[in-house]
């Protein structure tokens, strides 16, 4: 089957979303889920008094059966208790549509996981429940992987010539407000300029911020540069998304390290 | 609602000439050009002149094409072949990482065999970096292989060079050369190119139909066995209404394609010039300006490819994406992750390609609709931040 043969229903919730939106207040709970191998990122949001589910919307970036699917699940849920509601599952949601294209019943049909998550995040908040116990602490981050061999052959510790940098896809750590710099300097050289950080923004003074915010540089956030790879300089950097536990290969032509 | 096609890099239309002058050889001049009667000799003479016409629009020699079912088959002949010709001289491979993916899938397939491939990088256009490419020639290399033009984003690769570089180390070069065909006039003796796969319906001929050009000289093991046919190094009853429907397309692309191209161009300047100014947060992929006149490749953030695409479905336009939620694997375009993008980027992709029965209706039709699909996608996306 093609991976785009969808049915009538799906069709439908993808033309005409149902509970577009987000919700905000004390009795609103947010399940966030997505996976970016396959490119859908979807967040659900609930508001709940006592046991009911009274209301939900949801946002959702990906293909027609991701916006489908959480489009049926927040239409579903109203009127449903917790428990019930945790009872919803994928192919509950994938039923009522009348089906999905059998690749698609996994990563584009994870509306009923953010449910899930919004439920019990409302429930830890609730005191029903006790938070499982975040990762324990993250390890420190050992040098890089490459630095060396590469060092001059694609990684630099300054950057004292930047025209050096013309059209070069570049990859800058977040180490202070003078990498900040250097990356927005950049982007007059080039059109690529990635600025990776392992938090979820990147911790400047509010004036860097406006101009990073305004400039072209592209953030990398949650991520952290594992190993630099390439046959002889640099050509490609190993990131770790930390967020979803995941590693792949992004191609770049430099590496920025200012220490 | 009509509909506007622009996916003509995915297939093309038959065009109607063609479809005409080649009926003939189905039902009247239907015989097997190995059989010595007059039926035989009708369909011999009409794989002769079709042989003669697809050698000229290239620039070679009769005697250096072979027929195929297709270009898929002739990128088999033109790089198995050849390196199972070849493997006493070396087993080392050079291409690019922009291949059509039936090359990276060939590939694979050679390092089973016991090949080394390399694959040389692009820049952030998708153009294959000369200084890194000659890095990875070692002497064991036997074989380079890199695409005329990128079937997803149009860019052009440095062919003349490539080529010279090759016959300066004494390695062969093979190039598919189906995206490229019918927009780029191809010349393989100017550009020492020594194996070269073409498709007919990349020129508006039939499917099922395709070239290996072979420089005299280069030697490959055929990959199908059986009767004898192409020199031995193509068995099975020749397809003549289909090679035939090549050639009458070769014909037209002599006559129409400087202009055809021209009319091109201006769609696609027109298209990326329009989009990029009504849409914010949207970007060009591939090369600015050395790009296939059919091609314009965009990217926008917080959207996926998929839903851009249902959504030009439902206003009767056909287009492409490189998202990962249209491929088979659920693994987004490997051409433009080799540009430098991240996942979600690749992931917010729309390739709009024109052809020859695109009118600037067509462009109109889909101008007006672009800024109202992205608006509508990024208001559902969680992802999507106003600059």
């Amino acid at each position: 089957m093609k991976s785009t043969k969808y049915s009538e229903k799906v069709l439908d919730h993808f033309r005409n979303p149902r509970n577009v939106g987000t919700l905000e207040g004390d009795d609103v709970a947010v399940g966030k889920v997505g996976n970016p191998t396959c490119g859908d990122i979807m967040e659900v949001y609930i508001r709940i008094d006592g046991e009911k589910i009274t209301d939900a919307k949801f946002r959702t970036f990906g293909c027609g059966s991701a916006i489908a699917t959480t489009s049926m699940t927040t239409e579903m849920v109203v009127g449903m208790t917790l428990d019930e509601a945790m009872e919803l599952n994928r192919s509950d949601v994938a039923d009522e549509l009348d089906g999905l294209p059998p690749i698609k019943m996994h990563c584009s049909n994870l509306a009923a996981d953010a449910l899930h998550e919004a439920i019990t995040n409302f429930r830890i908040g609730r005191g029903d429940i006790v938070a499982k116990e975040e990762k324990s602490a993250e390890p420190e981050p050992g040098c890089v992987v490459g630095q060396d061999e590469y060092l001059n052959k694609g990684v630099w510790l300054v950057v004292d010539d930047p025209p050096a940098f013309k059209d070069q896809r570049t990859l800058i750590l977040h180490s202070g407000d003078e990498s900040v710099e250097t990356a927005i300097e950049l982007t007059e050289q080039t059109d690529r300029v990635i600025l990776l950080t392992p938090e979820k923004t990147v911790m400047t003074t509010p004036e860097l911020e406006k101009r990073l915010e305004e400039s072209s540089v592209k953030l990398l956030t949650e991520s952290r540069l594992l190993e630099i790879r390439g046959e002889f300089e640099v050509e490609k950097a190993l990131i770790f998304n930390i967020d979803e536990d995941e590693e792949y290969e992004l191609f770049v032509d430099a590496v920025v390290i200012i220490e | 609602m009509k509909q506007v096609y622009l996916d003509y890099q995915s297939a093309k239309p038959v065009d109607p000439r063609v479809i005409e002058g080649m009926t003939k050889y189905l039902h009247e001049a239907f015989g097997n050009p190995s059989a010595l009667h007059q039926v035989g000799d009708d369909a011999s003479d009409a794989l002769d002149e079709s042989r003669k016409s697809i050698a000229k629009f290239i620039n070679a020699d009769e005697d250096e094409i072979i027929f195929t079912s297709g270009a898929t088959e002739a990128i088999n002949m033109g790089i198995i072949g050849y390196a199972l010709r070849n493997k006493k001289k070396g087993n080392h491979i050079v291409m690019s990482e922009i291949e059509h993916i039936s090359i990276h899938n060939i590939a694979k397939h050679l390092e089973r065999l016991g090949f080394e491939i390399s694959k040389v990088p692009v820049g952030q256009y998708g153009k294959v970096n000369m200084r890194k490419l000659e890095r990875r020639i070692t002497d064991q290399t036997i074989l380079i292989s890199v695409g005329m033009a990128s079937n997803e984003i149009g860019t052009l690769q440095p062919i003349s060079e490539i080529g010279k570089l090759a016959a300066e180390k004494g390695i062969a070069f093979h190039t598919d050369a189906v995206a490229a065909e019918g927009l780029a006039p191809i010349d393989v003796r100017k550009d020492n190119i020594n194996l070269m796969a073409l498709s007919s319906n990349d020129l508006y001929g039939p499917r099922g139909v395709g070239v290996m050009y072979m420089q005299k000289k280069y030697r490959v093991n055929p990959i199908i066995i059986g009767g004898g046919q192409e020199r031995g190094l193509r068995s099975g009853s020749e397809d003549i209404p289909g090679i035939v429907g090549m050639k009458l397309a070769v014909d037209i692309m002599n006559k129409e394609m400087k202009s055809e191209v021209k009319r091109f161009q201006g769609y696609r300047d027109r298209m990326i010039k329009q989009v990029l100014d009504e849409v914010p947060d949207s970007y060009l992929n591939g090369h600015p300006t050395d790009r296939l006149a059919s091609n314009a490749h965009f990217r926008f953030d917080g959207i996926e490819g998929e839903s851009i695409l249902l959504s030009f479905k439902d206003l009767n336009i056909s287009v492409s994406t490189g998202s990962a939620c249209t491929s088979k694997t659920l693994e987004p375009s490997h051409t433009l992750i080799a540009t430098g993008l991240l996942h979600e980027e690749a992931h917010g992709s729309l390739q709009l390609t024109t052809g020859r029965f695109n009118t600037e209706d067509d462009i109109d039709r889909v101008l007006e609709v672009v800024p109202d699909v992205v608006t509508r996608l990024r208001d559902l996306s969680p992802i999507y931040k106003k600059k």
